[in-house]
């Protein structure tokens, strides 16, 4: 990474994400001295959102579950050569979309969807409320429908495109991020993130209002 | 027609948003963890290609500039040294080394030395007379091999270099010119001026040259010795019957001869008698 990219990632982040990055930093400082039990903090504290973004590329839990956990290795024996240039939530997020990428394109042809049950919260009971009025089995089975046509959507799309629309629907990262952890530029962050949208509207217009 | 209603507000960004609620049961971390764990462990005691370090090893770029530097004067350092002269490597070998080696310099002490000593003298080496003639600088070793004798067309440039490079040779000449410059009244009655300050540098030279054409004559005068020991004729014990009685005969026509000569040179009749007696 050159300097320029780190002088505008230290302006655009926000002071919250500056304060993780170097609440990170300080830990992969402790790991790099020697101490192996601190990289089990880490681990703890990003591997919810990793198997979020690996299993939203793969749909497969059972995929997930293990390019996690090879992205946590590959993070762990590359750990001398974090040098604090980008954050370490960055540099994870690359080795697992990399991985990730690296798998898919190994088994493109190999589709087989495994998805984890939909937990419902109230982050999203509102949303699955105006989805449906139904009760009992019948809502059960309309959420499982609609998740398997969801799933099978974004899996229709290019594994870029999927990734953009994973990163920046599911799991919030920035347009910067997103380039960032893919090597690319913002536009054409925003150009996948445009396309994938369009595409996915056309393909679940029959759960969306026109 | 209710659900069309409560879809139609419903957007794309709300549908995946609904993904962020697909997630694992807590049981599935145990099992995870455990995995990580062996994972881990496996890659701790797996042994990695040394191509996987070359990046890294190459990541370090302050570390070029010095290690290139150091190749590039240890490479000009030995370059140099490689192109000088070894004066060692010109002798006949390294395991002769142990003889003493002994560099004339002086063709006029030589020569000097050489009409000094006596023509018939045992310490005249006679196989260096004509290089001490000729002029020539002549390396000279203790010891009976004629190698180390013999005055080949190298062995000059060989003893000029050693002369020439020696420390202890320069220093001394340049503290005996310093002297002489600063005190050359107490330089010349301590040591005089009859030798030069370069034929003081080499006092070695000519006792050792004796020495060593001594301990030649003297080996060779002993191996002869003992060969004539070994081949001289002893009638009375060894030799057989003919062998003897020819021997007696050319003894007595040697002691006839011998007669007749101190005889001829007293008168005819004894050379008379001399001639009855044969």
């Amino acid at each position: 990474m050159n300097l320029s990219k780190v002088f505008t990632k230290a302006i655009i982040t926000s002071p919250e994400r500056q304060l993780e990055a170097d609440a990170d930093f300080s830990v992969v400082k402790q790991v790099q001295a020697g101490d192996v039990a601190a990289f089990d903090r880490l681990i703890l504290k990003y591997r919810e959102r990793l198997y979020g973004v690996v299993y939203n590329l793969t749909a497969n839990r059972e995929d997930a579950s293990d390019l996690t956990q090879d992205a946590f290795i590959k993070a762990f024996q590359s750990i001398n050569r974090f040098q604090g240039h980008c954050s370490f939530f960055t540099w994870l997020y690359r080795i697992a979309v990399n991985t990730t990428l690296s798998h898919l394109r190994k088994n493109r042809l190999r589709t087989f969807f495994s998805l984890e049950k939909l937990h419902e919260d109230g982050t999203n009971a509102q949303i699955l409320e105006q989805l449906t009025d139904k009760r009992g089995a019948d809502r059960d089975t309309y959420l499982r429908e609609l998740q398997e046509k969801l799933n099978e959507a974004l899996q229709k799309l290019s594994i870029q495109h999927r990734t953009v629309i994973t990163l920046f629907e599911i799991d919030g990262l920035s347009h910067s991020e997103i380039a960032e952890v893919m090597g690319c530029s913002e536009g054409t962050v925003r150009s996948r993130l445009h396309y994938a949208k369009q595409f996915l509207q056309g393909e679940m217009s029959k759960y969306l209002g026109s | 027609m209710s659900d069309s209603n409560h879809s139609s507000k419903v957007t794309i960004e709300d549908l995946l948003h609904l993904k962020r609620a697909e997630r694992p049961a807590a049981d599935f971390w145990t099992d995870f963890e455990r995995e990580l764990r062996q994972k881990q462990l496996a890659a701790l005691l797996e042994k990695r290609p040394w191509w996987q370090d070359l990046p890294q090893l190459f990541a370090r770029r302050a570390y070029l500039p010095v290690g290139a530097t150091a190749i590039l004067a240890f490479t000009l350092v030995s370059v140099k040294y490689s192109t000088l002269p070894a004066p060692v490597a010109r002798m006949d070998g390294a395991a002769e080394a142990s003889h003493s080696v002994a560099v004339i310099h002086s063709n006029e002490s030589l020569a000097a030395r050489a009409a000094t000593a006596p023509a018939s003298s045992p310490l005249v080496n006679r196989r260096e007379a004509p290089a001490v003639e000729a002029g020539e600088h002549t390396l000279v070793r203790s010891g009976d091999s004629p190698a180390f004798t013999k005055t080949d067309e190298h062995t000059p440039v060989v003893a000029a270099t050693v002369s020439a490079e020696t420390p202890s040779a320069r220093s001394i000449a340049a503290n005996f010119a310093r002297m002489e410059q600063s005190e050359p009244e107490l330089f010349n009655a301590v040591l005089g001026s009859r030798l030069s300050s370069r034929a003081r540098v080499q006092p070695a030279a000519g006792p050792v040259l004796e020495l060593a054409s001594l301990s030649n004559n003297a080996s060779r005068r002993s191996r002869l010795l003992a060969r004539y020991d070994e081949h001289a004729p002893s009638p009375e014990l060894t030799a057989p019957e003919p062998v003897r009685e020819r021997l007696s005969r050319r003894l007595g026509d040697a002691e006839a001869g011998e007669r007749f000569n101190r005889i001829g040179l007293k008168g005819d009749q004894d050379s008379l008698g001399l001639t009855l007696r044969l």
